[in-house]
């Protein structure tokens, strides 16, 4: 893909607040990963951090959630540069 | 028309959380719900009902989720609700649809799953004034047009539209079912046709295509649990290689499911919606960047909390006096109606007092449910519960529990009552177990009068530290501190299981609706007076009639009906003995601020000698009159010490000598099970002081300190006072708190947990304190 010589995959972690980026997989056990998808963070969302930290603050279109993690679950991101 | 109003039809409404869909059901339904509980678990049925054109229809309001894919067996009531399956609720004619217009998108993923169902739906679009003004354009009958369904724009907390909303419902349910549509691929349907007719030959009977998908989808959750349970090995086995053909075919399991439905809903919104290319900062995006902050928001956190908290015990204090004070007044005026004897004890001790221990508690409950619905309906507490996170998983649970137990401060049952917020479910568990250890207002009372009985007052710092503050705190934090053993323990033993992230959503501020807050108090309060209410009463009556019979009541009768003439021939002279009282009380408080040998000070001396001459001789008028009450008193002790109570006290006595108890505490703490603040009246009776008296009375502290076992030895050396102390800190003294654990978890094995496991850690906790106590002070 074109894209990917332009943008990187990094953790949700990783972002720094007000960055952009765009869901690109959502690791985990099987239901947590289904009901993160179905709170909007499926692969393809598009996400603005807003506070970064555990928790931390994200906006996924108008919605704003919070979010922990656990060890067991990662979130990868897409940010362009 | 006149067949459908035979029978009223049965709705359902469903949508995401945070999308108002409680204050759309408030709004067409009024706060008359009917509540109870779902058999076997832990979510509220609640039922309105409405009228529309003589069409009778009976609201049924399901939990705010976003799917219907259920993960537990609490999930699976709102499933099988829609699926009719559930039996006390019957067939469904209609689900209403609840969405956020302003966040359209994610909204339809359970719009699109209700379609699945293939029921007659009506999509409400509420919050239209949030979208419009957030620049956000949709073409609502393009919408439905594409749907099939009707599309009604809606502001329930406006109450606008909502004849639209009634009027689609009727109509809809009494038309043909929409289309369902097509969301997933040719191989997924193909893999559901496959399990159905596998389940149809292993005779499991036909499964809805609704809940074979969801078994296919759905790892490790509860319809798969379920078939699991009940069909042999081999089903797994059949269950996990369809999946994996699936996942062969390009569909994987869960991602396939959003990927699906996700695609589904942006082709329908294509054209429908349009969004302003300009990302605009909110307001609520404005607000958080302070409340949302380290430093700041904790700041305005406590803040906030301190003054809830003010706000209760200023405005709870006077409501439950006077709560008391009409109780006490209809205790009296029975009292002046009926004649003495057991049906008068049973209606003034028993049932008024039963029916006012239910109700003191009302105050607070309701004050605390203000508050904590105005913070969430104006969106503050997923803020807190963001803020508390941190802390909260320290103990292993998450910042939804913070306001549940600090609620629990004031008092338990609301505590419990809050802890609906909190989904999941073993979190939630955790916190109502945990709740009544937090050191509630009932211990107070007990806190403080065996503190100024039995602490010396003694200061440190130049007078700022007291010592018996410092116990108090000890006291009122003791709770707390043993709570975190508690909940880990809880967490590593019988409530085990992998913590699953943290997933809240931060709904954008807006002003409190006074409508609906007020309806979220009422609700609140009635389920309290109702559903514990009863049991609260009934075990008032039971310990009432523990502490009268067997036993002879005539003599006391006689006694308190001679006490009543003499008080009302003597009135003048009592009146005289208060005036005598309060003058030598107001002149030693100017004495004590005196230079002890100036002029003023000899003449107050003075006047205080000639008060205590005048003093004796109106206690010598009213010699008749105290001899009385003492034989009454002492009547009073000799029946309860006889009493079923009294023997069981005796009965435990070699249990509690270990806590360096004697069997009058034991009594006490008995009779103190149904509530803890009842110790108070039941010492009173057993020192033979009376019933009627408080915590704060010189008279019972005088015999705490001078109570003696037969050799001499005081009973309440400063080791048993903290025993007790420990003791009530941690047990679970009180009924109402245990069938509001109960009414929550719509189990009794909860409650009987809660009620052994503090119990035991009561008892061990005060033979600690005495023996350790004991040992240290020699």
């Amino acid at each position: 893909m074109l894209m990917t010589l332009a943008s990187q995959i990094v953790p949700l972690d990783l972002l720094a607040a007000g960055e952009t980026a765009r869901v690109f997989e959502v690791d985990g056990r099987a239901e947590f990963v289904h009901r993160l998808h179905e709170m909007g963070l499926q692969p393809g969302a598009e996400i603005r951090m807003l506070r970064p930290g555990s928790p931390c603050i994200l906006a996924v279109n108008e919605h704003r959630l919070s979010f922990r993690l656990e060890d067991s679950t990662t979130v990868l991101v897409e940010v362009s540069r | 028309m006149s067949s459908v109003a035979a029978r009223p039809l049965t709705v359902a409404v469903i949508g995401n959380p945070n999308t108002g869909k409680s204050t759309l059901f408030t709004a067409l339904t009024g706060v008359h719900a009917q509540i109870g509980n779902y058999p076997g678990v832990t979510v509220e049925k609640k039922i309105g009902r409405l009228q529309h054109n003589g069409v009778q229809i009976q609201l049924v309001d399901l939990p705010g989720t976003y799917s219907l894919s259920p993960r537990s067996l609490d999930e699976l009531v709102s499933v099988n609700v829609l699926l009719g399956r559930q039996a006390d609720i019957g067939a469904i004619d209609a689900v209403v649809c609840i969405a956020d217009a302003s966040n359209l998108e994610r909204n339809l993923y359970v719009v699109s799953q209700v379609l699945d169902l293939g029921l007659p739906t009506v999509l409400v679009l509420n919050m239209w004034d949030v979208a419009e003004s957030r620049g956000l354009k949709i073409d609502a009958a393009e919408l439905g047009r594409r749907l099939g369904i009707p599309v009604i724009p809606c502001e329930a907390h406006r109450q606008r539209h909502l004849a639209d909303v009634r009027a689609a419902i009727v109509s809809a349910a009494s038309g043909p079912p929409p289309a369902i549509p097509r969301i997933f691929p040719e191989v997924f349907t193909a893999a559901v046709q496959d399990l159905q007719q596998r389940l149809q030959d292993w005779g499991a009977g036909a499964i809805p295509r609704p809940l074979a998908e969801r078994l296919l989808l759905d790892v490790g959750g509860q319809v798969e649990t379920g078939y699991r349970q009940t069909l042999p090995t081999e089903f797994g086995t059949v269950l996990d290689g369809l999946r994996l053909r699936l996942r062969d075919q390009g569909f994987r399991i869960p991602a396939g499911e959003a990927k699906a439905r996700y695609a589904w809903a942006k082709e329908i919104l294509t054209g429908v919606l349009t969004t302003p290319t300009q990302r605009m900062v909110t307001a609520s995006d404005r607000i958080d960047r302070v409340l949302t902050s380290r430093v700041g928001g904790l700041i305005v956190f406590c803040v906030v909390m301190f003054l809830v908290f003010q706000a209760i015990s200023t405005l709870a204090g006077p409501l439950m006096d006077g709560t008391e004070a009409v109780f006490g007044f209809a205790g009296d005026a029975v009292r002046s109606v009926l004649p003495a004897g057991p049906l008068r004890s049973l209606i003034v001790d028993g049932a008024i007092a039963g029916v006012g221990g239910v109700l003191v508690f009302l105050p607070q409950i309701c004050l605390l449910f203000l508050f904590i619905a105005i913070l969430e309906d104006c969106g503050y507490m997923a803020r807190a519960a963001f803020l508390m996170d941190r802390l909260m998983t320290r103990i292993g649970l998450s910042g939804k529990s913070f306001v549940p137990l600090m609620s629990s401060f004031a008092c338990a049952i609301p505590g419990i009552m809050a802890t609906r917020t909190i989904e999941n479910r073993r979190d939630r568990l955790v916190t109502i177990l945990i709740a009544p250890l937090m050191s509630c207002s009932a211990r107070l009372p007990v806190y403080l009068l065996l503190i100024a009985a039995l602490i010396p007052p003694i200061t440190f710092a130049g007078g700022w530290i007291s010592l018996q503050a410092l116990v108090l705190f000890a006291a009122m934090s003791l709770g707390a501190l043993i709570a975190i053993p508690v909940a880990w323990l809880l967490r590593m033993t019988i409530l085990k299981g992998e913590t699953p992230p943290f997933v809240m959503e931060l709904p954008a501020y807006k002003w409190p609706s006074p409508r609906m807050v007020l309806a979220r108090v009422y609700d609140r309060g009635r389920a309290f007076v109702a559903r514990a209410g009863t049991l609260i009463f009934a075990t008032n009556i039971l310990v009432w009639a523990a502490s009268y019979f067997p036993g002879d009541h005539t003599l006391e009768e006689q006694l308190t009906t001679q006490i009543a003439q003499l008080e009302e021939s003597s009135e003048a002279t009592l009146k005289s003995r208060d005036e005598l009282q309060s003058s030598h009380e107001t002149v030693e408080h100017h004495l004590a601020a005196l230079d002890s040998a100036s002029m003023e000070a000899e003449a107050l001396r003075e006047q205080l000698s000639e008060i205590a001459i005048q003093m004796s001789l109106v206690e010598r008028k009213l010699a008749p009159l105290t001899e009385a009450v003492d034989a009454r008193n002492a009547e009073a002790e000799r029946l309860l010490e006889h009493s079923a109570l009294g023997r069981l006290g005796r009965a435990i006595e070699p249990a509690v000598i270990p806590l360096g108890w004697d069997w009058k505490i034991g009594v006490g703490v008995l009779a103190s099970f149904p509530a803890r603040e009842v110790i108070i009246a039941t010492l009173g009776t057993i020192y033979s002081l009376g019933g009627d008296i408080g915590e704060d009375d010189p008279g019972l502290q005088q015999a705490i300190r001078t109570a003696a076992w037969p050799d001499g030895r005081p009973v309440f050396t400063i080791p048993v006072g903290l025993s007790v102390m420990v003791f009530f800190a941690l047990c679970a003294q009180c009924a109402s708190t245990l069938m509001i654990i109960r009414r929550e978890t719509n189990s009794w094995s909860w409650p009987a947990f809660t009620f052994v496991y503090m119990t035991v850690l009561a008892y061990l906790g005060a033979l600690l304190t005495y023996q350790v106590g004991t040992w240290w002070m020699g």
